[in-house]
């Protein structure tokens, strides 16, 4: 693999976990729901547009279009239970949930191909292009996805709607007590999320074009819950940043790897233990990340 | 299945699992927050009683010992560099819960740095099990349920006999009272800390005898002890022990269950004997763990 090649790759790559990043952070930081479990959209989105696109031969956009309809309706159902639940009990459920689909992906072998996973996934519009130019393409297509989702979402967080998101994260009752259906702030930010992560994923599945269970351990949550711990959570460009840093840590230790006698096992448990020392620094000593979220200060003045 | 075989072994499976959610609905209820790493500290000291009895060459019940201990000690070291400073600058019980995350991912990938990640057995010597009513169990298992229940009552009098569980109970009940009582509450954390992590290596050890020990098996018993500690109500130990009982019998009974007469509607189909995928069993304690939170979060059984 050449140099180049390998930089569409690790930029494709950074785009998908950036999506992932911002639909967690819709969640994390402008909610203030606490969601252990995001794999699961992640996962639903790759093997919706996979399966659709092997078993039906739908055209793709239809599979992705799909695949964020599955993953937005799956957020709804995972946004049921947050009028009961405190933070932590909805945390280490939304955990649960996420290992039972992996389950179910890895054990309904009619379906999902088990621990085989879904083969050769068609790629968008690879015909209208040549094997080496495909790759910048599809760098082309994730980008698109990337700055219509950062602005779409910038567009969402800026409106009312998230600033009742952050009063919910800052202060539930209160937010109640003005008469804000926080129930339904909350369903509609999983929604959001959950519709973002099916695209990551389906972005992901047509890329690699092979998934098995193995892509989607509860890992990849946490290496999430990194990004944005790091870069910063509350504001989007803090998710995209978080990305790319926890990335070009995750090559550049890949490409250490090479020339440090520790093999490959330990070096992959080394760059685990830093991922975690990474969260519980940024958590107890900056745990507004690297970019920190904008306070607005309304001026009373200005607001007759 | 044999109904006693089914019997003896959730009776098994219930001894180790409660074991393990007694500390962690201690921590739950005291400090307010899910230890995510609980069950990874039991596995340091897992591992830290295999390496004891293969390089030393100790009894092995001498070596979970001493493995309890220092795992003790370990676990208020954690307190006393991490949670102890976030809990006096007063940040929600939230931040905790995510820093313990980076704990659980830290700690599992040094054990895995450490001790690799190939599976370990203990060197226990292989006898013919025991027939009793026509059920199989061994010298082992026997002991696990007897250092088990054992534990049980050893808490019990912990709990009720001394003035530390006088004072751990008060502090659970009212930290401002029970301070103004002169009770140091921060000493009663640290031997809290203490006691949770030192059970829990002997619940962890138990698993890893009875089956393997390797690094993921923490965070793959992390959902099931979760699941036993709510169903029984956090911070009550009692409740802890109850709530193993059933996710015990849940697993066993569900995987034995022939669900032939289901299907079949009172002899209108002629399906085969049906049962569940034996690669569902981690799901029972996580479907269990989601009914359990949307329909009686509290837990079965109210702290005292």
């Amino acid at each position: 693999m050449t140099i180049v090649n390998f930089l569409i790759y690790f930029l494709i790559m950074v785009g998908i976990y950036a999506l992932l990043a911002m639909s967690l952070n819709l969640q994390v930081g402008y909610a203030g729901l606490i969601n252990f479990g995001q794999v699961v959209f992640f996962c639903i989105g790759a093997y919706t547009s996979s399966l659709l696109a092997t078993k039906t031969g739908l055209p793709l956009l239809f599979c992705f279009l799909l695949a964020m309809i599955v993953s937005g309706f799956f957020g709804y159902v995972m946004s049921i239970p947050t009028k009961s639940l405190k933070s932590d009990y909805w945390a280490i459920a939304t955990l649960a949930a996420a290992e039972v689909f992996r389950l179910v992906a890895l054990n309904e072998g009619w379906l999902t191909g088990g621990p085989f996973g879904v083969m050769s996934i068609p790629q968008p519009l690879r015909f209208l292009f040549s094997m080496e130019n495909y790759p910048l393409f599809y760098l082309f297509l994730v980008t698109l996805c990337v700055i219509i989702v950062f602005f779409a979402l910038a567009l969402i967080t800026d409106s009312p709607f998230g600033r009742d998101l952050k009063a919910i994260r800052e202060e539930e009752d209160l937010c109640l007590s003005l008469g804000k259906n926080t129930r339904k702030l909350k369903l509609e930010a999983m929604v959001v999320g959950g519709m973002v992560g099916g695209l990551a994923g389906a972005l992901f599945a047509h890329y690699v074009t092979f998934i098995s269970p193995e892509n989607f351990w509860p890992i990849e949550t946490f290496l999430l819950w990194a990004m944005i711990i790091v870069g910063g959570r509350g504001n989007h460009a803090g998710a995209i940043l978080g990305a790319a840093l926890i990335q070009i840590f995750n090559v550049s230790t890949r490409f250490i790897g090479e020339y440090v006698s520790l093999g490959s096992d330990s070096m992959a448990s080394l760059r685990m233990v830093i991922i975690g020392f990474l969260i519980i620094i940024f958590v107890s000593y900056r745990p507004e990340g690297i970019i920190k979220e904008k306070k607005k200060v309304y001026d009373p003045r200005n607001i007759r | 299945m044999e109904i006693v075989q089914i019997i003896i072994n959730s009776l098994i499976r219930a001894s180790e699992l409660s074991l393990l959610a007694l500390g962690l609905t201690m921590v739950f209820d005291i400090l307010k927050f899910a230890n995510f790493a609980h069950t990874d500290y039991a596995l340091l000291g897992a591992f830290l009683a295999y390496s004891f009895s293969q390089a030393l060459g100790l009894p092995l019940i001498v070596s979970v010992m001493i493995a309890a201990g220092l795992t003790g000690l370990f676990g208020i070291g954690i307190d006393k560099v991490l949670y102890k400073r976030l809990r006096t600058i007063g940040v929600q019980p939230v931040s905790l819960m995510i820093v313990s995350m980076g704990v659980e991912i830290a700690l599992r990938n040094i054990l895995r740095l450490i001790w690799s990640s190939e599976t370990k057995t203990y060197p226990i010597a292989v006898v013919k099990p025991l027939e009793i009513l026509g059920a199989r169990i061994t010298m082992l298992q026997l002991e696990i349920i007897t250092v088990g229940f054992l534990s049980m009552v050893a808490f019990h009098i912990l709990l009720h006999k001394t003035t530390f569980g006088k004072a751990l109970r008060a502090i659970s009940d009212n930290r401002a009272l029970a301070s103004a009582c002169a009770i140091d509450s921060e000493k009663m954390i640290r031997w809290m800390w203490f006691i949770a992590s030192a059970y829990g290596v002997i619940g962890g050890t138990m698993i890893a005898m009875e089956h393997v020990l390797y690094p993921r098996l923490g965070f793959n018993i992390l959902i099931p002890v979760f699941c036993a500690a709510i169903l029984g109500g956090i911070g009550n130990p009692y409740g802890a022990v109850l709530g193993a009982l059933i996710l015990a019998f849940a697993e066993n009974v569900v995987l034995a269950l022939d669900l032939k007469w289901l299907l079949n509607l009172g002899g209108l189909f002629h399906f085969e004997s049906i049962q569940i995928n034996t690669g569902y069993k981690p799901a029972v304690s996580f479907l269990i763990l989601i009914l359990v939170l949307l329909f009686k979060p509290t837990g079965l059984l109210r702290k005292e």
